[in-house]
């Protein structure tokens, strides 16, 4: 069975994250206004005050309550959405460790932004990178379709059974945030249809007006290692789910986007770019005109950033002469970017190869075609055993 | 990696019913001292299982008595009695097994 071919509407990213929320029937909405994310919080109180998406919206003083709105009623039952940004993200991380904790699937819209320390009202994904601890699922989304398609894949995944977990969808603010792209929005009827394996699984336990039970009350000893046994071993099997319903996504709407990762040109690639976010879409441009060059280079771009892709990305680079890693963040302390701090975790299952890092697109800097054709340039030179720098920061030379 | 632990929860979320009583940490062996019940006092009132940290009290239909495998011994019980009919009384004094 196919989906009908929905409405194509002209729509920012955050306006697009609205009507995603809205197409999956959230019952309790609480979100805090933060740039670059407000419009997500504006857009959908509009279509409470319409009449067109039937929610609760709880109008709280600040982000930390807005998470534990969201646990709260996830755990009474209810679908829940929210999105946040940057000191928004950090203000609620207590919340985004018990929301985790206690295996809440809230479905959260986080639209990356730099973080406090300097003041940068500006894209980065340093937000993201300083919460990936919390136990959420995270995954990186590239433009404003994806944005649509993996919100109503996130509550496929955050509420499957075997999952209870909440989701974290990241998009690149400004880049994302304001941009106004086509995006086809599916099908009320479809979105129901695509959602409805949810409603035949068995209860997840939830409050009960009288019953004493609670979650997360105790779990001291044994108690705590069981419970982080099964929230580690729930994020395991998650990456395999998540693969799945992106399958299942692409047979049904026709749109899929690889899953864990999305391989662009990486089958005969001796090379390969590893990107995430908005920025993937200008390296497959810059892929393409090397590729007329002569250059054989792929890209990979990362969508689940937690849990950590491992196999996919060993299947994909295994046996590539050199991986250049582009990083929209840092990872203070550690002198390479997050994303290839943790791919060199996993060198040895991919094989001795040089994996150049590079810092580039903090604070709004643009990931431009010149500085990526840069990148393929070296990474190109130390495949084939050319002297490379281990870390470059673009903007600084 | 083999499992040989068994779990507490009964669900893959951390969820606890408080009326199968919170009872899953060995907190017995906290225990410095154990509430002895002078059964004439008691009314039979429950105030003690109500207050009882780790609620371990049980109900024996005209009193309340201690469930030594899980009481840590913190005397709440005896200081909200309203008949003072709970005595703390050191482990030391006792020589059986508890």
């Amino acid at each position: 069975m196919k989906a009908k071919k929905g409405k194509v509407s002209v729509l920012t990213g955050n306006y697009t994250t609205a009507y995603a929320a809205r197409l999956c029937r959230p019952e309790v909405i609480a979100a805090y206004p933060i740039t670059p994310q407000s419009e997500v919080a504006e857009q959908l109180s509009s279509f409470v005050a319409d009449g067109s998406l039937d929610a609760e919206i709880v109008e709280v003083e600040g982000e930390n309550s807005a998470m534990n709105v969201c646990r709260a009623a996830s755990l009474a039952g209810a679908r829940v959405f929210t999105a946040t940004s940057s000191y928004g993200l950090v203000y609620m991380y207590d919340t985004l460790l018990e929301t985790a904790g206690f295996r809440a699937p809230v479905v959260m819209a986080n639209v990356n932004r730099e973080t406090p320390g300097i003041h940068a009202v500006s894209s980065g994904q340093q937000d993201m990178i300083s919460t990936r601890d919390s136990g959420w699922i995270q995954i990186i989304v590239e433009n404003n379709q994806e944005i649509i398609d993996q919100i109503i894949m996130s509550y496929r995944l955050a509420e499957d059974y075997d999952i209870q977990l909440p989701i974290m969808v990241n998009y690149d603010g400004y880049y994302l945030s304001y941009l106004s792209e086509a995006v086809e929005i599916p099908e009320q009827s479809d979105v129901d249809a695509f959602l409805a394996p949810l409603k035949k699984q068995p209860q997840r336990p939830r409050l009960i007006p009288g019953a004493s039970t609670g979650c997360g009350t105790h779990g001291m000893e044994m108690g705590y290692v069981e419970a982080r046994y099964k929230h580690w071993s729930a994020l395991e099997r998650a990456k395999q789910k998540v693969d799945d319903i992106d399958k299942e996504f692409g047979e049904y709407f026709g749109r899929s986007y690889g899953g864990q990762i999305e391989e662009y040109k990486t089958a005969d690639a001796e090379i390969v770019i590893l990107a995430s976010g908005s920025a993937a879409g200008s390296v497959k441009t810059v892929i393409d005109a090397k590729r007329a060059e002569g250059i054989k280079v792929g890209l990979v771009k990362q969508r689940l950033f937690r849990p950590y892709p491992e196999e996919r990305l060993i299947q994909a680079l295994k046996g590539k002469k050199a991986v250049g890693v582009i990083d929209r963040s840092l990872c203070f302390g550690w002198k390479y970017g997050p994303m290839c701090m943790e791919l060199k975790a996993i060198a040895p299952d991919i094989g001795s190869m040089p994996i150049l890092s590079y810092i580039d697109g903090l604070a709004n800097l643009d990931i431009t075609i010149p500085h990526i054709s840069r990148v393929v340039d070296e990474v190109n030179a130390a495949a084939k055993g050319k002297a490379y720098q281990d870390v470059t920061w673009i903007p600084m030379e | 990696m083999v499992i040989k632990h068994k779990n507490i929860f009964k669900t893959e979320s951390p969820w606890s019913d408080a009326n199968q009583l919170m009872l899953c940490l060995d907190t017995g062996s906290w225990r410095t001292e154990r509430p002895v019940l002078d059964k004439a006092k008691c009314n039979y009132c429950g105030l003690c299982a109500l207050y009882c940290p780790p609620q371990c009290m049980k109900d024996m239909g005209d009193h309340y008595e201690a469930d030594l495998a899980f009481c840590k011994g913190c005397g709440i019980c005896a200081h909200e009695c309203p008949k003072q009919a709970y005595t703390m009384s050191p482990e030391g004094d006792f020589t059986n097994e508890s």
